[in-house]
């Protein structure tokens, strides 16, 4: 550790170089490994949404709509179809306003209509199934998701290739960097490397200072990013909370088992993006310095 | 005990720093490389600690040739061979102490071994009292005395000397040399130097070098040339 901060106050200003560069990459790679996982999220949410809802005129009777039901069940097309009472609806209703009183007082059963909730076998059959609701009696409104999921996909698609795109550009300009930096540290120490490979010391012991700090700086850079990314994150949080209420738990990949949660980030998210972070940028830290080593001590 | 057999040394731009070099130095013994600059003293140690691979001949050391392409001892070779500069080659951002210990630290000493042998090192060396203090804190003679000191800590069984009084005034180049005379007896010795005044007093084995070849090889010799 002492040999780690004596060579960054010899090159304090290429050690601040490195450590800048270190931290702007790894403070975007937990920006886009958040925003995909957030995304993702989303999409896994909508997923498991109603496909396709048809909303009934508040007169409809709940005979006809039961034959409707059934109707579209022996069309083969679907995997399940739900039916919403009004009484249902006004439960829901209740459920996702239970914090705002104003709103429960003026709504009753009567103005709520009762729906069919669809979920397709397939994609393409939606627009067929939306078609053959909206031609029924008594239908109101027919509501169908595929645009939305197909933006979501879309979205989520290039949001990751814009991530991986400019993720590999800055670790190559990361490694150019720290390579470029541990050269100089390298002349500035050639003295010492000389006196230290004369009274025989290994190739390890002589590169091991350089990617120590390596690691340090990817350790230093990933904590810092880490920090400000989430002190950003708990400074915007009472506004995401806000715009995102209707937004059950978004869960990792689906990886429900492990409590990971990106939206509200769960603890165990938390200390999980910190270690990919932080770990992240040890491993940059190790490579650039790595090839430094490899190339300027023979 | 080091050989050097029929041992040249030329380079790409045509130089001829050792031509057809053979002599033997015995385990223990005193010698002292004397010539000319350019007459090839820095390269016959520069091949002892391998930093120069010979153009033709071999060189060898405790049974071993290390001008074999085979030959892979290259750190355990300098961790047996103590090397003394003229500038000293001493770290200015350690102190006296971690000067020396670090020739013990990159062979994996024990922490109280290392504390053992420096302190007694220092102790040969006349150094003990500064054992804290950092390089820019001493005279001249003092960094001689911690490089010597750095190079027989860890039972180096040969000691090599590039011209280690060359910057030094007369009365320190005398008291780095008593040192040296105290180390006689449990190592090789082998200095490079063109101080007419200490070989002669000192009446060793010295070898005169001149344009790469050995023109005089004698035991409790004289500077001549």
């Amino acid at each position: 550790m002492k040999d780690i901060l004596t060579s960054i106050k010899r090159t304090p200003y290429q050690s601040l170089g490195s450590f800048m560069i270190l931290f702007f990459t790894l403070f975007l790679s937990l920006f886009f490994f958040t925003m995909t996982s957030f995304f993702y999220g989303v999409l896994s949410y909508v997923e498991t949404r109603p496909q396709v809802i048809a909303y009934f005129n508040v007169d409809s009777k709940e005979k006809d709509i039961l034959q409707i039901k059934t109707n579209i069940e022996k069309t083969g097309k679907t995997t399940s179809v739900n039916y919403v009472s009004q009484k249902n609806a006004l439960k829901i209703y209740k459920e996702l306003n239970k914090d705002n009183p104003l709103l429960l007082e003026m709504v009753s059963e009567n103005i709520l209509p009762a729906s069919i909730e669809v979920f397709a076998k397939k994609p393409i059959y939606l627009k067929e199934i939306a078609e053959f609701l909206k031609h029924q009696k008594n239908i109101d409104e027919v509501n169908y998701q595929k645009d939305i999921v197909d933006r979501l996909v879309i979205l989520t698609t290039i949001l990751r290739r814009v991530s991986i795109g400019i993720l590999a550009f800055l670790i190559l300009i990361s490694i150019i960097v720290l390579l470029t930096t541990a050269a100089f540290k390298i002349s500035v120490k050639r003295e010492e490397i000389e006196v230290l490979q004369l009274i025989g010391a290994s190739q390890g012991y002589v590169r091991k200072p350089f990617i120590l700090e390596g690691l340090f700086f990817g350790f230093t850079s990933g904590t810092t990013a880490f920090l400000i990314f989430y002190g950003l994150f708990a400074y915007f949080n009472p506004f995401l909370s806000s715009y995102l209420s209707g937004i059950p738990r978004l869960s990792f990949y689906n990886l429900t088992g492990y409590n990971l949660y990106v939206f509200p980030p769960s603890l165990e998210y938390i200390i999980f993006s910190y270690l990919i972070t932080v770990i992240f940028g040890m491993f940059i830290g190790f490579i650039g310095n790595h090839l430094a080593t490899s190339k300027y001590i023979k | 005990m080091i050989i050097f057999d029929e041992v040249t040394k030329k380079y790409s731009s045509g130089t001829t720093a050792l031509d057809n070099v053979t002599f033997q130095i015995n385990d223990n013994e005193f010698l002292f490389l004397v010539g000319p600059s350019g007459a090839g003293k820095t390269t016959i140690l520069r091949m002892i600690l391998r930093q120069i691979i010979p153009t033709s001949g071999s060189i060898i050391i405790d049974n071993v040739d290390i001008t074999n392409k085979k030959f892979k001892d290259t750190q355990k070779l300098r961790r047996s061979t103590g090397v003394v500069f003229q500038d000293f080659k001493i770290l200015f951002d350690k102190n006296v102490f971690e000067n020396i210990a670090i020739a013990l630290k990159i062979i994996n000493s024990p922490k109280n071994t290392i504390k053992n042998e420096v302190e007694e090192v220092l102790g040969l060396v006349s150094l003990s009292d500064k054992k804290l203090m950092f390089p820019i804190q001493l005279s001249a003679g003092e960094l001689q005395r911690v490089a010597i000191a750095r190079a027989i800590v860890g039972n180096r069984n040969t000691i090599i000397a590039d011209e280690p009084t060359g910057n030094l005034d007369p009365k320190t180049t005398w008291e780095i040399m008593k040192i040296f005379k105290k180390l006689e007896e449990s190592r090789t010795i082998i200095i490079a130097t063109h101080n007419v005044d200490i070989v002669n007093s000192f009446k060793k084995r010295v070898i005169t070098l001149k344009d790469g070849g050995i023109v005089g090889d004698k035991r409790s010799g004289k500077y001549e040339l």
